[in-house]
């Protein structure tokens, strides 16, 4: 942590609240836990609709590290990479996450067309909660900049910043 | 958009009074002075922050040389919002395809129940 607290000084003060998204999915949780961690299934899912998931490597222990890579249909590769640090089956992962090179280095965002100031590290927790089978699914994507400013637009300031709001969809 | 223009907007927006500048220039424009009454600060002070505020392009200042009514940009808050979609739309969309993969699983595992059952 140590590395992205000096980087991102600038990025960590207007970053507040996480990214959180809830999904339910109809399946038990073992079986989304699963998924999450295991590469075959990972790479059946991960990246956006149209993308492939070429590489997956899982290293599933407290430390171990993990590395992704995503392709975009126009050939574009995205690589991401993260360690470990809390594992609790079949109820919490959290990872951090790394922009990466194919190598598996952390690399900065600006490699990727980001601004200097993105943060070395971000971190992801994911919990799953089963309720009659259906698995409720939370994940908070934290130390994304900016987040004082989504915050501020998805609270709609007043009416007059309703515009500005539409802009921002 | 240069990433260095991201990087100013970054730096405008990491001060709690630049964020309320702008929060107040949301309801339309307003001079120095109004700018300036709800923060306990002097007006070279607010003026320092609308300068940066400037710079970053988030914010521009009318020409008439008496009451130069500041107004705010959407537009670099525009890229700094789509950040935060990009990520947003690449969960999404993951687990869209998650969604996909589990409804997947779980027919393959119905019909291989099925067929353990035949023998």
């Amino acid at each position: 942590m140590t590395v992205s607290s000096t980087k991102s000084n600038v990025a960590a003060n207007t970053a507040t609240p996480d990214l959180v998204i809830t999904r339910f999915f109809d399946a038990p949780r073992e079986l989304v836990w699963k998924v999450w961690t295991e590469p075959e299934h990972l790479m059946r899912w991960w990246g956006p609709k149209d993308f492939t998931s070429p590489v997956c490597k899982i290293d599933l222990r407290v430390g171990g590290k993990y590395l992704y890579c995503m392709r975009s249909p126009e050939g574009q590769e995205f690589w991401s990479t993260g360690v470990y640090r809390e594992i609790v089956p079949p109820e919490r992962l959290v990872v951090t996450d790394s922009f990466a090179d194919k190598d598996g280095n952390v690399v900065p965002a600006s490699d990727y067309g980001l601004g200097d100031d993105f943060p070395l590290e971000l971190q992801v927790t994911v919990t799953f909660e089963e309720h009659q089978g259906k698995t409720k699914m939370t994940l908070h994507h934290s130390g994304i900049p900016a987040g004082e400013i989504r915050e501020m637009t998805e609270a709609g300031w007043n009416q007059s910043f309703d515009k500005l709001g539409e802009s921002l969809k | 958009m240069p990433t260095d223009q991201l990087s100013t907007t970054f730096a405008a927006l990491a001060d709690p009074t630049r964020r309320a500048i702008l929060a107040r220039l949301a309801s339309g424009e307003a001079s120095v002075m109004k700018l300036a009454e709800p923060f306990n600060m002097t007006l070279p002070a607010i003026s320092k922050h609308l300068k940066v505020l400037e710079r970053a392009g988030l914010i521009t200042r009318g020409r008439d040389a008496q009451w130069r009514p500041c107004k705010l940009e959407v537009g670099p808050l525009k890229d700094v919002a789509d950040w935060v979609n990009h990520y947003r739309r690449f969960w999404e969309e993951s687990f869209d395809r998650l969604d996909e993969y589990l409804r997947e699983l779980k027919t393959k595992e119905k019909q291989n129940d099925r067929k353990q059952h035949k023998k």
